[in-house]
């Protein structure tokens, strides 16, 4: 109910920051933009060209170098089967940054497709699809995911499947406000007036108005999305071992927590930097295009 | 107003019925064979058809769920394979600790939020905001069950400052049940050590809970902090001289929650999560242990009653906050 | 006007910090409000006075907007070095305010009985129900029917006529000495101005509370303030009493401003604007800011601010004195041609260097 009125009153057209320029005054504007930048970037390397670097040094057991501590051969020690933790961390990036992708790719356009239909043809189309989203907000993301994913069988792909269809319904409202706005506003009645079809306007209009805001929730949800995917391999649901996602390793590293510490600490400090530069970046960029989107867009996690 | 109320109440069954039917066949989707993990897997073919008529489990789908709606509507969940005992009494016996968990995450995120908040505003995009923000964005960012285990080691094991399993002492008794909330009966009936215990076993979950509550409210009520703060009825009574106290809590706070109780809805769902998780790390046995055990064992009907509480409550509390929304908000209300 | 006025504003600056730079809101005013009397402080949007009527109430807001110099004295005690606390004792009670669009100067979740009463019981002890009684007399006497039956109501249910009222009420609740109106009457509709207008003079005359009203509306300080100040990006540029300020004034800046407003029998003849516009208040002033638009301006406009002084002969009948700001201030015989009329008059041109390019203080 709240969340229609906050919707659409976000919907006039954002400050656009073009290229280089805008990136590098997006990280002047504030340091806690300039740390999320920093994060993301570092993390992103990591992913990127980590595996390439470290070969397969994480995926070596040495079980004469069980559970050593941090040093200088291996910098965040090593886990239960002495494989190098270090190694295993940034191919854990490598993992949960493209799990977020492909949630995010997948739950965005569906979403927004289904949402910009629902606002274009009205009527009853619109009022069912309202209904089914209106079921998804009926629990609680995270126990939705883990039910979907507990039916489908745990592993990685299953949980990235169940986290795309919790995530696809906001972004079908959001696409829809964004629509039913934008059909009332002034100047699609004066197109109207003066031929164009309603379609044609919306449609030229949707890319400049709906994109920017849909881009804020995806890379908010980025963030989320590598949160409920660690969560969901914590228990079990999703990255099978030896995989080295890092709720995968948490989980396995509960029982040596008095011995060997590391085991959980660096997956998990890792996973919190992460998913801090991830969250502060789709705050930075909220308050950077329209600081009158905060509170209208999906914050904190699922 | 009425009519908006029996819309919402309207559209909360119809949720629920939507819920049943979804649950009803994803549970039956799950592997795992619950007649073979009530028989035992040594269990003769013979005993497990027993097993299997005796719950109807050999019955086509629709007519089991039929069969289950017709119990459901005379209050009957039917009995869970795992516990043997009706899972409304499961319920009954573990729902209120987890009532218990969150409210005491709530109250620990909450108030911190709120003071953070009106720090963070009052010093408006200085140094301490910022670094304020940074706590609430953290507060988002860190995984529950990772701080929940920190929390387990660091504060339970290493300092030995709380418990770090269940409700209670092994071998205590809880109080005579009044709510089912240990704290509340322990207070009610004169048992206060059991209260101070049953609280104890609380803390530290419910701070690994209240992380993401603090982080979601923090932000939203700074916000409406600064927007209300600059109302021209602030200045009002600024200009009547009224004392700083009475400006902030009954001006400013007032009306600055008012979009924050919204945020509630949400922060149920963040909690509903995090229960889950969290319950399970710290063998708390409330909704959340009971949810995770049930989906392990495939134990159809302890899922489904799980399920059903869980998305029940959740609109109902998605509909008692927006109420109480329009209560608070006498423009609404009066028209 | 015998002894120390009650309120005393001296050479008041007012600054802004905003990320944009500093705003100079407030550059050199110079006021008195003697007790009962009604004082009319005239601008257009972004003269600075609603921004002066803050500082006196220290309600400027913080930390932005600040006093950067200047003197306000109430009943003879400094108000700027004065602690929150003692301020909040004068305010509501000694000094009070209306301001000017009711419908966001009242909470809206808090019952209008509610407001009146807290006012009261913030500055005496009163009980709970005293207070009530008190508020019901308090809505009454400001032309609240139903009054008693009105405090459990809300803002939103009360046309903005009576809640201005209910303003006013609050207002002079405490039978302050000094009540500030700013714009009291501009948000309301026209038909409900005049009596809203009559209302607060009605009042403030019986309860001998000094008034100071700020308005743009010449029309209103013409019928009810008996001495007027003309402001200008800041600055104080003329004050007089009412009829003089009408008949005779002297200050290039009001002959504008006189003539730009319509009569009724000008039917037929053009508009006569003043030409220009107000300066930019983020540049700090140098020399009379009217200068760009003035036809009496020389040399010494561009580069000096002119003090305020006295131009006429002394003060008249009943003590009060005619200033102006102005290094060529306008005769008698000019005022209805709004230009000068001395033979080989031109105004000054603008000095070679140009005057925002310097940074030296005002004069």
């Amino acid at each position: 109910m709240m969340e229609e009125a906050a919707v659409s009153a976000a919907a006039a057209p954002p400050k656009a920051a073009s290229g280089l320029r805008g990136v590098w005054a997006f990280v002047r504007a504030s340091w806690l933009n300039a740390l999320a930048v920093t994060i993301v970037t570092i993390v992103v390397l990591l992913a990127v060209f980590g595996p390439f670097l470290l070969g397969s040094k994480g995926n070596t057991a040495d079980f004469a170098n069980i559970l050593q501590g941090p040093s200088a051969s291996h910098w965040m020690g090593t886990d239960n089967v002495g494989r190098d933790l270090f190694a295993r961390v940034v191919a854990g990036a490598r993992i949960s940054l493209t799990s977020a992708a492909v949630i995010v790719l997948l739950a965005a356009p569906f979403g927004c497709l289904l949402g910009i239909l629902a606002g274009m043809v009205g009527g009853w189309v619109d009022e069912v699809l309202m209904r089914f989203t209106d079921l998804f907000f009926a629990f609680p993301a995270f126990v939705l995911a883990a039910a979907i994913a507990a039916t489908l069988g745990p592993s990685l792909q299953h949980t990235i499947l169940a986290v795309a269809i919790v995530y696809w319904p906001w972004y079908a409202r959001l696409a829809r406000s964004q629509v039913l706005t934008l059909r009332e506003r002034e100047f699609v009645l004066a197109a109207r007036v003066s031929g164009s079809s309603t379609t044609g306007i919306v449609a030229r209009h949707m890319v400049r108005n709906v994109l920017p805001i849909v881009a804020i929730q995806m890379s908010a949800d980025a963030g989320n999305a590598i949160l409920s995917i660690s969560a969901l391999s914590f228990l079990g649901l999703g990255a099978q071992p030896p995989t080295p996602e890092w709720g995968t390793m948490m989980a396995g590293a509960q029982d040596y927590l008095q011995t060997a510490w590391w085991f959980l600490t660096f997956p998990g400090l890792t996973l919190t930097f992460t998913v801090l530069g991830f969250n502060l970046l789709g705050d930075g960029l909220r308050d950077w295009i329209d600081p009158r989107l905060r509170g209208v867009l999906r914050g904190g996690r699922v | 107003m009425g009519r908006l109320v029996l819309r919402r109440l309207v559209f909360v069954l119809f949720v629920v019925w939507g819920v049943t039917l979804i649950t009803f066949f994803l549970s039956r989707v799950v592997p795992g064979d619950p007649a073979r993990l009530i028989a035992g897997p040594r269990a003769s073919a013979a005993a497990l058809a027993h097993i299997r008529a005796t719950y109807g489990l050999d019955e086509p789908l629709a007519q089991q769920y039929l069969r289950y709606m017709s119990d459901l509507l005379h209050g009957n969940l039917g009995i869970s394979f795992m516990t043997r005992r009706p899972v409304t009494q499961d319920l009954r016996t573990y729902f209120p600790a987890t009532i218990e968990l969150t409210v005491l995450a709530l109250i620990l995120g909450v108030v911190p939020a709120i003071l953070a908040a009106m720090l963070a505003a009052r010093r408006r995009a200085s140094g301490v905001d910022q670094t304020v923000e940074l706590t609430a964005v953290a507060g988002v960012s860190i995984p529950a069950f990772w701080l929940a285990l920190l929390l387990q080691y660091l504060v339970g094991v290493k300092l030995g400052w709380l418990p770090i399993t269940g409700r209670l002492a092994a071998g205590a008794t809880p109080p005579p049940r009044l709510t089912g909330m240990y704290t509340v009966d322990g207070l009610l009936t004169g048992h206060l050590s059991t209260s101070v215990s049953a609280f104890e076993h609380m803390v530290l979950p419910a701070i690994a809970l209240a992380a993401g509550v603090y982080g979601l409210m923090t932000r939203i009520v700074r916000a409406s902090l600064l927007e209300v703060t600059g109302e021209d009825y602030v200045r009002t009574a600024e200009a009547k001289g009224l004392s700083r106290s009475r400006v902030m809590l009954r001006h400013i706070l007032r009306n600055a929650m008012l979009p924050a109780v919204t945020i509630l809805g949400l922060e149920f769902g963040v909690l509903a999560g995090g229960v889950f998780v969290v319950e399970y790390i710290f063998a708390f046995p409330g909704i959340g242990q009971y949810a995770f055990n049930a989906f392990a064992a495939s134990d159809y009907n302890a899922i489904m009653g799980v399920t059903l509480l869980v998305a029940i409550m959740y609109t109902l509390t998605n509909l008692v906050v927006d109420l109480i929304y329009l209560y608070l908000d006498p423009r609404i209300r009066y028209a | 006007m015998t002894g120390e006025p009650l309120l005393s504003v001296q050479d008041l600056v007012v600054r802004f910090d905003t990320p944009q730079g500093e705003v100079h809101a407030v550059n050199g005013v110079s006021l008195d409000v003697g007790a009962g009397e009604t004082v009319g402080l005239v601008g257009e949007s972004g003269s600075g006075k609603s921004v002066t009527s803050l500082a006196v109430m220290g309600l400027l807001p913080a930390p932005a907007g600040r006093v950067a110099s200047g003197r306000i004295a109430f009943d003879g005690n400094d108000l700027i070095g004065l602690p929150e606390r003692d301020l909040r004792k004068l305010r509501g009670k000694d000094v009070s305010m209306v301001f000017q669009d009711p419908m966001s100067s009242l909470n809206p979740v808090i019952t209008i009985g509610e407001q009146v009463t807290e006012i009261l019981r913030a500055h005496e002890q009163v009980s709970k129900a005293d207070a009530r009684t008190r508020a019901a007399d308090l809505l009454r006497r400001v032309g609240i029917p139903n009054a008693a039956e009105q405090l459990g109501r809300f803002p939103h249910q009360f046309s903005g006529g009576m809640r201005q009222r209910v303003m006013i009420a609050m207002a002079l609740a405490l039978h302050p000495r000094l009540l500030i109106a700013d714009e009291p009457t501009t948000a309301l509709d026209v038909t409900i101005q005049a009596q809203v207008l009559e209302l607060l003079v009605a009042l403030t005359t019986d309860l001998e509370t000094a008034l100071l009203l700020i308005s743009h509306d010449l029309g209103i300080m013409a019928r009810v303030a008996r001495r007027i100040a003309v402001m200008y990006a800041g600055f104080v540029m003329e004050t007089a009493p009412t009829t003089e300020l009408f008949a005779a004034p002297r200050h290039p800046y009001t002959v504008g401003l006189l003539n730009s407003v319509p009569a009724i029998d000008d039917r037929g003849k053009e508009l006569r604007p003043i030409e220009g516009a107000p300066p930019d208040l983020e540049e700090a002033p140098v020399g009379c800011p009217f200068a760009p638009r003035c036809a009496w301006r020389v040399e010494a406009c561009w580069t000096t601010m002119p003090p305020l002084r006295p131009v006429s002969a002394g003060p008249d009948a009943s003590g009060v004195d005619h200033s102006a700001a102005c290094h060529n201030p306008v005769r008698a015989d000019e005022v209805r041609g709004a230009a000068p009329l001395r033979p080989g008059f031109v105004p000054a041109p603008p000095p070679s260097a140009p005057a925002s390019a310097t940074t030296e203080a005002p004069a």
